[in-house]
């Protein structure tokens, strides 16, 4: 029972192990702006602005190293 | 007027703050009287730490002896850390562990950086809840905040 238990019950595969990125960033924009904001009051707004900046820094990361790795294979033939 | 024991902080509250951060996360501050702060990042970092669990399996994504590093940032979550530890351990100590194990490399790569990001994290609102532990307490709740403030304005006017 405790052995069926441990097994990972939430089954990502393919490509979308990519989009738990999601709920990671979010979590970081919580607890970072929880700790940082003076007023409670300010954290959903604050939050929300910190998700949505880590996400389109992370896809613009991809991005650039995805057209890095393309340059490279062009260029190695 | 304060008194000067309210003025710097006690040492003892600070330890205390620190220590019961890292064996709980936001319990540093729900001690410290930031009730709603502590709660919050209870919350945050317990859904991460068994969020990743849940998806890498606790036998894979706690291993210390495959992954030492990850290990430490995921005990820094305290209780939480511990707690998968033992468990994973107790399943490794069985006969049929082989059977049990998480095929998928990206799912146990997920569960990694999930749970070890909850540690890093920990870390990051014990040093808040050392931070806040000379703070006087705030009210339970987002509204009772800015009522909270006023009497604090009065209190430096007069």
């Amino acid at each position: 029972m405790a052995v069926c238990a441990a097994m990972a019950w939430i089954v990502v595969s393919g490509g979308w192990h990519t989009l738990l990125l999601l709920p990671l960033a979010l979590s970081v924009a919580v607890v970072y702006k929880t700790t940082r904001c003076d007023n409670l009051r300010d954290v959903p707004t604050a939050t929300v602005a910190l998700w949505a900046t880590i996400v389109a820094g992370m896809f613009a990361v991809g991005i650039a190293l995805w057209l890095v790795f393309s340059v490279c294979v062009v260029w190695t033939g | 007027m304060t008194s000067s024991r309210s003025d710097s902080p006690s040492l003892a509250r600070v330890c205390l703050a620190g220590l019961v951060s890292w064996l709980l996360p936001g319990l540093g501050h729900i001690v410290t009287g930031h009730r709603a702060r502590g709660l919050i990042l209870l919350i945050c970092i317990t859904v991460t730490f068994w969020g990743g669990i849940a998806i890498g399996g606790v036998q894979d994504t706690v291993d210390p002896q495959k992954r030492f590093p990850w290990f430490m940032a995921q005990v820094c979550t305290g209780t939480h850390g511990m707690v998968a530890y033992s468990w994973a351990e107790r399943l490794r100590a069985r006969p049929d562990h082989a059977e049990h194990t998480n095929p998928s490399f990206e799912s146990i790569n997920v569960a990694v950086v999930y749970t070890g990001i909850a540690g890093l994290l920990n870390l990051l609102v014990i040093l808040d809840a050392i931070g806040r532990a000379d703070r006087p307490p705030e009210p339970l709740g987002l509204r009772a905040n800015a009522t909270a403030a006023a009497p604090a304005t009065k209190q430096g006017m007069t």
